[in-house]
Order: structure tokens, then C-alpha cells, then sequence
């Protein structure tokens, strides 16, 4: 669990995109449940969702490389 | 820890994952079908699924999130882990709504073949026609326009399209970031937050360095891309007097090379400033290439009078190997001046080049004079 929470930590330093004030992320309801969306992996393009993490917590990073 | 990107080119955060050496499955999002509006964002979810923080405290989280125990919600979804079935869908579009044809034209982008892109764009207008008043449609359509203008099924004017549907989705929402990004990663000095891929070479130094190969990229980053902000306009004299300012050389009208350009903006306001782009290509049906020997690809910008030019003179540098037969790109930038009244201004311009016919043919020195037909439009 130590291991896990100082990659997720580390890993939420690197967030890239806008860092100046921008507008609440309304669209995200804390309470509901994540929108069933099935995207292609980055790694070999195979159909990835985030249902595959079912059991698991999870720590989703939105996020662009610029 | 998973992410989800949003970007035009997902290879370019391939790249980045490797240089940061993170390596948490992603997923790509380059129509923006969650509807994110910003970036970055990060979604603690339970292992039911259920959204329990978000942008969460980094300092709690181990106590908020990670040691709680959420009980399961009385309805769980089910949801499917596969591709959708593009023949279903394209049967569901005879319903002759909005979101079928979106729906449609959605999975086509995401996971159609490069040579579906076609069809693609076809259903998204559909959409449109249907539905004109639906931002993401237009956002999306301009997705599918620039995946198209980067492949082999490319149309001389995808590029500029692509804008024009980005800038027609964010006339509909303007506090959506991800769609201004779009354009200002594209866009003018002036209007740029930051610059958007100058981390590239740096990272491919860093993997190098590591003793390991940089992921490639599909289409590399250049000019606008790489360009940092600007608070004021800034103008660059010439090195070099006007080329040929007598128009003596002669007119490419075999066709050799075919030049494209797009304005980003689409239309400019008075006081504010555009991107020009340019690509020349040879014109593979003649076989006509570039000869690399003599001098290099120049470029001439003559603004009408009040008008600005960050680069009068630009050239392209001719690659070692005697003949080339890639696409050549230039960029620059016009400032529009503040008493100008809506309407299309010209800008001539003109390049010249050597390129040669053939495997063994006439090698020949042209011009070819490119008239920019830029479109003022009224102050917001």
C-alpha cells in the first residue's frame, strides 16, 4: 500500500496541461459512477476501459502531454 | 494509476510516458468523448467504480481515499470491455438522428481503418445537419479532418477545415479549454499559453542518454508547436534583399510542386494576429522532387500596407542527399491592423525552389507566386 501511495503521489507531480485557474470539472459528480467508456490503449491501441480495474482503487490521471 | 489523454497526436504522450518513465495503462481520448473541459484533472474511483474524490488532497489521500471502505452500489453496470460493432452502428444511423450518426462517426475515428476517415467526416456532417447546435460535433469533425490531413487519404484543405470546425465549437462554448487548445497549439504567438511539444527534443536526449531507443512519432511537432508566447508582435527584417523582386524567374506552371496553406485562425480580428502554414509538395504524379544541390527553398512575404510580417524572407534548408521528394513546411505570422474592416485581404507572396521532373529528368528553377487569401472578420 506504502509503495503504491508514493508512485500515485509521485506520479500526480507530473500533471501537465493548464495550471492557471480554470473552471470546476463540473462534469465529474462525486457519488456517481464513472462514464462506461471503452478507448484505446496508448500502449498497443487493444480496447481498455476502466471497468477492467473493478476491485481496485483507482487513481485516473486526465491529463495531456503539453 | 490509470490516465486518460487528450491530445490531437497520442503518440507525442507515448513519448512523454517514456521520458518520465511512467508506466500506468492509458487510454486515448482524442475526440474528447468524456467532455473534459480542462486538463489536468485526477478521479479517485473506487474499486465499485463510483467517483469518490475529485482533484483530491495529495497529503490525505492514503486516509480519504485508499483506506476506506466503500460498499457496493445497489445497482452495479455492467460494462462491456470491447470495441463497438461499426456494422451496427452504421445499421443504427437509418434512425436518422443526431447521436446515431455521431455515434457512428465516433467509433470510425477511434477505431476505424485510416481509409474510413472518409466516411468518418461524411457522418459527422450528418450529425451536424441534423443537429447544428452540438459543439462536440463540430470539435470532433475537425479531429477527424486533421487525422485525415495526416494520412495518405489527405485532402489540400483538411487542415484548414479542421480549424475552422474547432473554432466553430469553441464559438459555441468558449470556457472549452480543450477545444482552445486545439487551435492554439496550432495558433499565433500572441495566443499562446505556453509552447506545446518544445519538451520533444530534450526527451528524446534524456531516453537516448539512458541507453534506450525514443518511441516514435507519427507526425513530428514544428514550428507553431514549438513556439513560446509573445506579448507583443515582433517583426523580423530580412537577412537577405527581395529574391527575384523583378518577377524575372519563371512561373512553375508544369505543376512541380503544389502549395497548401491554412490560417490559424480561420479569420483574423483587426489588432490580433494569425499563423500562416504552408506545405509544398511534390507532385508525386510527375514524379517531381526537389534537387538538394543548389540553393535552398525560399519564401517571400510582401503584407499589404499596415500589416504586419514577422518574416518577410524564410527558407527551407535542403536535406544532404541530392534529391528529396518530402513535403516542405513554413510558418509565419501576420498582424492584422486595428482599423481593418471584415472582409478577404490579400497577401502576396511567392517561393522558389529547383525541383526536377522525373528520375533522370529537367531539373529547373521556379517560382510560384501564392496569393493568401486572408479573411478579416468583426471583433467579438
Amino acid at each position: 500500500m506504502r509503495s503504491f501511495l508514493l508512485f500515485t503521489l509521485a506520479a500526480m507531480t507530473i500533471s501537465v496541461g493548464d495550471t492557471v485557474a480554470k473552471p470546476p470539472s463540473a462534469e465529474f459528480k462525486v457519488g456517481e459512477p464513472f462514464p462506461s467508456l471503452v478507448l484505446p490503449s496508448l500502449a498497443d491501441g487493444k480496447p481498455l476501459s476502466l471497468a477492467q480495474f473493478r476491485g481496485e482503487k483507482v487513481i485516473l490521471h486526465i491529463f495531456a502531454s503539453w | 494509476m490509470v490516465g486518460i489523454i487528450q491530445e490531437q497526436h497520442p503518440d507525442r504522450a507515448r513519448l512523454f510516458m517514456q521520458w518520465k518513465q511512467m508506466g500506468w495503462p492509458i487510454l486515448v481520448d482524442s475526440l474528447d468523448l468524456l467532455g473534459v473541459m480542462v486538463v489536468p484533472i485526477t478521479l479517485a474511483i473506487d474499486e465499485h467504480g463510483i467517483i469518490r474524490a475529485v482533484n483530491p488532497e495529495r497529503e490525505s489521500i492514503e486516509k480519504s481515499f485508499l483506506n476506506q471502505n466503500y460498499l457496493a452500489p445497489q445497482q452495479q453496470t455492467v460494462n462491456t470491455i470491447k470495441p463497438p460493432d461499426l456494422k451496427k452502428l452504421k445499421a443504427g444511423t437509418a434512425a436518422g438522428t443526431a447521436s446515431s450518426w455521431r455515434t457512428y462517426a465516433d467509433a470510425l475515428v477511434v477505431w476505424g481503418a485510416g481509409n474510413q476517415l472518409d466516411e468518418a467526416v461524411a457522418a459527422y456532417q450528418k450529425a451536424i445537419t441534423v443537429e447544428p447546435g452540438h459543439g462536440p460535433s463540430y470539435f470532433r469533425l475537425g479531429v477527424a479532418y486533421r487525422n485525415r490531413y495526416e494520412s495518405s487519404a489527405r485532402k489540400s484543405d483538411d487542415f484548414q477545415r479542421a480549424v475552422e470546425h474547432w473554432t466553430k465549437a469553441l464559438d459555441m462554448d468558449p470556457n472549452q479549454y480543450i477545444w482552445r487548445r486545439r487551435i492554439q497549439q496550432y495558433g499565433p504567438r500572441l495566443d499562446k499559453p505556453y509552447p506545446f511539444y518544445d519538451w520533444v527534443p530534450a526527451a528524446r536526449q534524456e531516453i537516448q542518454a539512458r541507453g534506450e531507443k525514443p518511441e516514435p512519432l507519427r507526425v513530428e511537432p514544428g514550428g507553431a508547436e514549438f513556439a513560446s508566447p509573445l506579448k507583443a508582435f515582433a517583426s523580423n527584417e530580412p537577412a537577405r534583399p527581395k529574391p527575384d523582386a523583378q518577377g524575372r524567374v519563371l512561373r512553375d506552371k508544369e505543376g512541380f510542386i503544389r502549395a497548401e496553406t491554412a490560417f490559424v485562425p480561420a479569420a483574423v480580428a483587426p489588432g490580433e494576429s494569425m499563423r500562416v502554414h504552408l506545405a509544398f509538395r511534390p507532385n508525386l504524379q510527375r514524379k517531381a522532387h526537389w534537387n538538394n544541390e543548389v540553393e535552398d527553398l525560399v519564401f517571400w512575404v510582401d503584407p499589404p500596407s499596415g500589416w504586419e510580417v514577422s518574416n518577410r524572407h524564410l527558407s527551407v534548408p535542403n536535406p544532404k542527399t541530392a534529391v528529396s521528394q518530402e513535403t516542405r513546411h513554413i510558418e509565419f505570422e501576420l498582424k492584422c491592423p486595428p482599423a481593418a474592416r471584415p472582409g478577404s485581404v490579400r497577401v502576396p507572396s511567392y517561393a522558389l525552389y529547383y525541383a526536377c521532373e522525373d528520375v533522370n529528368g529537367t531539373c529547373l528553377y521556379r517560382r510560384q507566386d501564392v496569393v493568401l487569401e486572408v479573411q478579416v472578420r468583426s471583433p467579438r
